[in-house]
């Protein structure tokens, strides 16, 4: 089932100075609007155009997409105001190194459903109340294709509604 | 007191051995060849930036950060009316913004001690020093792209809420789009192609982008230009200055501080503020606002070996009167980011280029190219 968002959506239970993150402009920056009906949350997911700029990594107009390539937790929380200050409204994202985190951007009943522990997590366009994130799935395992971006360390029944995972990449 | 880079160099990587050490390292001397010019901020000349604490500014309920809410002047009027009547009530209100602070940092530089010591110039001075001109670089195309989207919006309303393309040449617009705030030069309104070339700028030009302003109950003060552009005035002639000016110019260059009565900021940052663009604001309390919410601050750090260090300052800068500045285009072709009608644009004209692309390197020694050589004609 899908969580429900809030002001703070991705929270770090994990060191984060060494997480190298990266700030880079969005390529669609209108999605920085808070008042946007689909504006960025943290712990949405994004990847790289080929102007090096980020862009959510699904389609969230289409619940089926799901995301073939690498992508990065958005951890940037909706309408800051240190992003709306500068001409480019560049986002930071957590892009290197290794990490735990809480989210809220998931759907544990969509697809494969999310119930075990160290169960791969792959980004898919998921439903929170009335509009759509590029949020956290269950990956199938060794039968599914898509990329695994984190595995669960949490349940959300025992973590407060939020799902807890550790970085992790593997196509 | 002077004393040789190397052992700069040297005491940089020793006394980050102390935890005193790490204090900002002052030293001198060094020989080398500059690759380029580094100019102070422009943007600091149009709006100088006022010192701001945590105390003067307002929390966010939903996140971490800070803004600063400055009021905007309340509207009034006054009326006549007989002995019998009364005036119109107004219900004051007067309009607020936010300016919201974010950080300029320079890149993480990282060495070795034991590379550092191949140097015979001071390099980790030269780019301390070197980086606050770049984080003033960042600020000047922060600032350029804010007055650029001001004169475009205000340009737009004119138009009747609709983006329309400016440009001479082939398919000229000039006359069928409003130019409220932006204007086209005089060569480029009767040049007959449409390019990206930068023609001269005209007397009647300077003239034109004052009565942009001083039309709507403004004043303009200060023009902002490129060096290129400035360049310019130097080809006027006795028709334009005057024979004593002429004379004056001709041996010294144009040495006063103003030209038409108004004050001029030039700037060799083209890669920032592009040739061909020439902005007019009004005074600073009419246009904006320009905080420093802390000032530059230089980080250094040793883990064993690796030296680290990193400057970074914390600003908010904001066009809150976008009425309050005007621009001249000195060239044909289309340069409304929106509407962008022969491609110029999105071909990397007019425009202040990418953070990453500013400031190419000049010289080519990396790439073997200094002379004499052994092969030369």
């Amino acid at each position: 089932m899908p969580s429900t968002v809030q002001k703070v959506n991705f929270d770090p239970v994990s060191d984060i100075l060494q997480i190298w993150l990266r700030d880079l402009p969005l390529a669609n920056p209108d999605i920085a609007d808070p008042l946007n009906s689909v504006a960025l949350v943290d712990g949405e997911w994004l990847t790289l155009d080929t102007n090096y700029k980020w862009v959510r990594v699904t389609d969230i107009t289409s619940l089926a997409s799901i995301a073939a390539i690498k992508s990065f937790p958005c951890f940037s929380e909706r309408g800051r105001t240190d992003r709306l200050g500068m001409s480019q409204k560049k986002t930071t994202a957590l892009f290197r190194g290794e990490y735990e985190f809480d989210t809220r951007i998931y759907d544990s009943a969509v697809g494969t459903a999310i119930t075990t522990v160290m169960q791969p997590l792959k980004v898919r366009t998921i439903a929170i109340g009335p509009r759509n994130y590029s949020g956290l799935v269950g990956h199938g395992g060794s039968g599914d294709t898509d990329a695994v971006v984190g595995f669960v360390t949490k349940l959300p029944a025992n973590n407060g509604g939020k799902l807890r995972f550790i970085s992790g990449y593997r196509v | 007191m002077s004393v040789p880079a190397t052992m700069m160099n040297e005491l940089f990587a020793t006394k980050l051995n102390s935890s005193e050490g790490k204090e900002k390292i002052a030293e001198y001397g060094g020989s080398y060849v500059r690759d380029r010019l580094r100019e102070v901020s422009f943007a600091r000349k149009v709006i100088p930036p006022e010192q701001v604490t945590r105390a003067d500014c307002q929390r966010s309920v939903n996140h971490d950060t800070l803004v600063k809410i400055v009021d905007i002047e309340p509207q009034s009027r006054a009326m006549s009316i007989t002995f019998r009547g009364k005036p119109t009530a107004r219900f004051i209100r007067g309009a607020r913004a936010e300016v919201a602070f974010f950080t300029i940092s320079s890149e993480m530089f990282q060495k070795t001690e034991q590379e550092l010591l191949a140097y015979e110039m001071p390099i980790t001075k030269v780019i301390e020093e070197n980086s606050v001109k770049d984080i003033q670089e960042i600020e000047d195309r922060e600032f350029t792209i804010h007055i650029e989207a001001s004169v475009q919006a205000l340009q737009t309303e004119a138009n009747g809420g609709t983006s329309k393309a400016l440009k001479g040449g082939t398919g000229s617009t000039i006359g069928s789009t409003v130019e409220f705030s932006v204007r086209k030069g005089e060569l480029a309104r009767t040049t007959a192609t449409t390019s990206t070339e930068v023609l001269a700028v005209q007397r009647p030009d300077f003239v034109n982008l004052f009565k942009l302003l001083d039309g709507n109950r403004l004043r303009s003060e200060r023009l902002l230009m490129t060096e290129v552009d400035w360049d310019d005035l130097l080809q006027w002639t006795v028709e334009d200055f005057g024979d004593k000016i002429q004379s004056e110019t001709t041996v010294d260059g144009y040495k006063y501080n103003q030209i038409l009565g108004k004050s001029y900021i030039r700037t060799i940052k083209t890669d920032i503020l592009r040739p061909g663009n020439i902005y007019v604001f009004t005074k600073p309390e009419f246009f904006g606002k320009f905080y420093v919410l802390n000032n530059t601050k230089f980080y250094i750090d040793k883990i064993a070996n690796q030296i680290t260090f990193q400057a970074w300052e914390d600003v908010g800068m904001s066009v809150l009167n976008i009425a309050a500045v005007r621009k001249l285009e000195l060239y044909s072709g289309d340069a409304n980011p929106t509407t962008d009608a022969d491609g110029f644009v999105a071909a990397g004209n007019f425009i202040p280029l990418n953070e990453e692309a500013l400031g190419a390197v000049n010289n080519r020694v990396d790439a073997g190219l200094k002379f004499p050589q052994v092969s030369q004609y």
